[in-house]
């Protein structure tokens, strides 16, 4: 795992979410991690500058950029075609994604797998 | 159900099944609810497009999809559009008014005459009511909200779960064709609940004397721990949120639909 990703500010914060909503341990989290990793490089983009894309500054707070957002929801959902696995576990490593932008504070939601 | 147990049991339900279909009776009934609720001059503020989500075309799903409706707009196959109509009040009040005073509802009584609402309670209060943006939005939320109340209502007690969420106002009346005054205020989700009906249990409250007030503002209202004890026992007031086995019930359901789990 490269250090470098690990130590961002947007992975430290998905890491100790993960551990204090869902009970995810440290090891676990960085299971997902390489999932993110592996995201990263598709997009060709460090952690910290998606969650830049989705988000801007407005007066002191953190407002959602919709055209970033869009974009990494498409990519997500490209990504989750392309990875490896079955129905499911594209569907959960696609979610690994979705997961982190969701704990900086990028509000997403997708469809069921049905 | 006894009502206050569909009180009780009322939870905004974020988790469908979206493979159950819901009953045309049902919805009917929830919007029978909305019909007979309480009004202001016993006007039709309360309008809705009723949507079977199969039959939306992909397209108009996806522009009536938000942020923070998109997981339910998939998975509910009933939604609601509930609108509230801004000429309401001015358009139906005297027509509805008189009919009142006509079949003994609005009586001498009380000062109700045809004359009466001619010369004063239209000009006077209603007018005034409608000519003005604020007062009129109010109004018309107001009486809205206690129809779509009702409808809240009756989706649980026909066993359904259900809750509401906001929906973009310019790309509904795209995709609906509603006239101009109808201003957008809710959706509702309807389905059969993937998630059971505790839904994680009775959602925090402040207590009343918090909320509500005796005689006077800051003189909080006191209830009895013997009403409390029957509400509870009657099943209004349930066990509170958090139940011990949520979090493991929504990573489950999560699983189950393929949304995020942690």
């Amino acid at each position: 795992m490269p250090a470098d990703i690990e130590n961002t500010q947007t992975v430290q914060t998905w890491l100790a979410g993960l551990e204090d909503q869902s009970g995810v341990s440290r090891e676990e989290g960085l299971q997902r991690l390489a999932v993110l990793t592996v995201f990263c490089t598709l997009v060709e983009k460090k952690p910290d500058q998606i969650i830049d894309e989705c988000l801007r500054e407005v007066n002191g707070g953190k407002r959602i950029r919709a055209k970033g957002r869009r974009l990494y929801a498409a990519k997500i959902s490209e990504f989750e075609q392309q990875v490896e696995g079955g129905a499911g576990e594209k569907r959960q490593k696609g979610n690994y994604i979705r997961s982190f932008l969701i704990h900086n504070g990028v509000l997403l939601q997708t469809s069921p797998l049905l | 159900m006894e009502f206050k147990e569909v009180v009780g049991r009322r939870r905004s339900i974020r988790y469908f099944l979206p493979w159950r279909p819901v009953e045309r009776d049902k919805v009917q009934t929830i919007l029978e609810a909305a019909r007979l609720a309480s009004r202001a001059g016993n006007a039709d503020f309360a309008r809705a497009i009723v949507v079977q989500r199969d039959d939306l075309a992909q397209a108009d799903l996806e522009s009536l999809t938000l942020p923070v409706n998109a997981g339910m707009i998939q998975m509910a196959p009933i939604h609601i559009y509930w609108w509230g109509d801004l000429q309401a009040f001015a358009h139906d009040m005297p027509p509805r008014a008189k009919e009142q005073v006509d079949i003994g509802v609005l009586n001498i009584s009380h000062g109700w005459t045809h004359k009466f609402i001619n010369e004063v309670a239209y000009p006077q209060v209603v007018q005034a009511f409608s000519s003005d943006d604020v007062l009129c939005a109010k109004v018309t939320g107001c009486e809205s909200g206690i129809a779509i109340s009702q409808a809240l209502l009756a989706a649980v007690d026909e066993g359904l779960g259900t809750m509401l969420c906001t929906y973009p106002e310019e790309p509904a009346r795209q995709v609906f064709g509603v006239p101009d005054h109808w201003t957008a205020l809710w959706v509702q989700f309807v389905g059969y609940p993937a998630e059971s009906w505790e839904a994680g249990g009775q959602r925090p409250r402040p207590p009343l004397g918090e909320l509500f007030h005796e005689g006077h503002y800051g003189k909080p209202f006191r209830g009895t721990e013997e009403a409390a004890a029957r509400l509870r026992a009657e099943k209004m007031i349930q066990d509170p949120a958090p139940l011990p086995w949520r979090k493991e019930e929504v990573r489950a359901v999560s699983r189950m639909l393929g949304l995020p789990e942690e």
